[in-house]
């Protein structure tokens, strides 16, 4: 755990933000992969075993999942504009200029995208659970 | 990969020359186009199944009505739904399945076997459920 924490701390003074996003690009991607593996197994199943598929979807609307969704919704956002502002300056090196400025925007952006996109799925689970 | 502006180091990222690695070079751009068309495909697929239909209200009869009946046959809308997740599909587990295997080399690649075994497991699993949720959009959905 100090070794993590050496890590992160070491990571952000050493490194920066970049380094940080970056580390969050890949924990973001794994999180995505297994709900991924975990989604077209379900929905595969809508053709093997329509009775597993059922229970899967139903499975998606239990209170675990609804949390668990909001974190989805999280990683997808950020790992998608991250990404795009990745794939953006690498097949554009002379972007590379404004670096910092593209950072900045797709922090602000998985902000302006996510924040809202969580609150109305939390607002939706919150009514539906809550009652 | 334009000049120099004066005075400036720019640093400029390619991908690695063509008769070096194929394979890694062909990853490395496939990542990037495939990650600007999964922004697109995933993050609509994702804010309308989660947002304009909402998770409580996903149904069975949902999945049978978009992807049609299997054994019977589909509507322009029901191919535009199969072709749209087939897209999703196959680009995001390539995308990732290749994700997995950087971050694998990176924190357990100086171990053989542990790489070996750990990919292996992640690969077969990928391919068993991409073959699985293929065959399902091919045939469409088994109304109950």
């Amino acid at each position: 755990m100090e070794g993590l924490m050496t890590i992160v701390k070491e990571g952000w003074r050493y490194k920066g933000a970049g380094n940080v996003m970056w580390m969050a690009h890949r924990i973001s991607g794994l999180g995505i992969m297994f709900f991924l593996i975990l989604h077209v197994f379900g929905m595969s199943m809508s053709f093997f075993n329509p009775a597993l598929h059922e229970i899967m979807l139903e499975t998606y609307k239990t209170p675990l999942f609804a949390v668990g969704e909001l974190g989805l919704a999280a990683c997808l956002v950020f790992h998608s504009i991250n990404g795009t502002r990745i794939a953006l300056l690498e097949l554009r090196p002379e972007w590379w200029l404004q670096q910092k400025k593209a950072t900045q925007y797709s922090l602000v952006a998985t902000v302006v995208i996510g924040v809202p996109m969580i609150l109305i799925m939390a607002m939706a689970s919150i009514n539906h659970f809550v009652k | 990969m334009t000049t120099q502006p004066l005075g400036r180091t720019i640093r400029t990222v390619k991908p690695i020359p063509q008769a070096r690695n194929n394979f890694e070079r062909t990853m490395w751009l496939f990542m990037r186009y495939s990650g600007l068309a999964l922004t697109l495909l995933a993050l609509t697929h994702f804010g309308y199944q989660h947002i304009i239909v909402g998770t409580q209200n996903i149904t069975t009869a949902q999945t049978v009505n978009n992807w049609g009946e299997a054994g019977k046959s589909i509507n322009l809308g029901q191919f535009a739904w199969r072709a749209y997740y087939m897209a999703i599909l196959g680009l995001a587990m390539l995308h990732g399945m290749n994700g997995v295997r950087q971050i694998a080399w990176d924190y357990i690649g100086n171990n053989k076997t542990a790489y070996t075994v750990f990919m292996g497991i992640v690969v077969l699993l990928s391919v068993i459920v991409t073959i699985l949720g293929t065959l399902a959009l091919i045939f469409g959905a088994t109304a109950k």
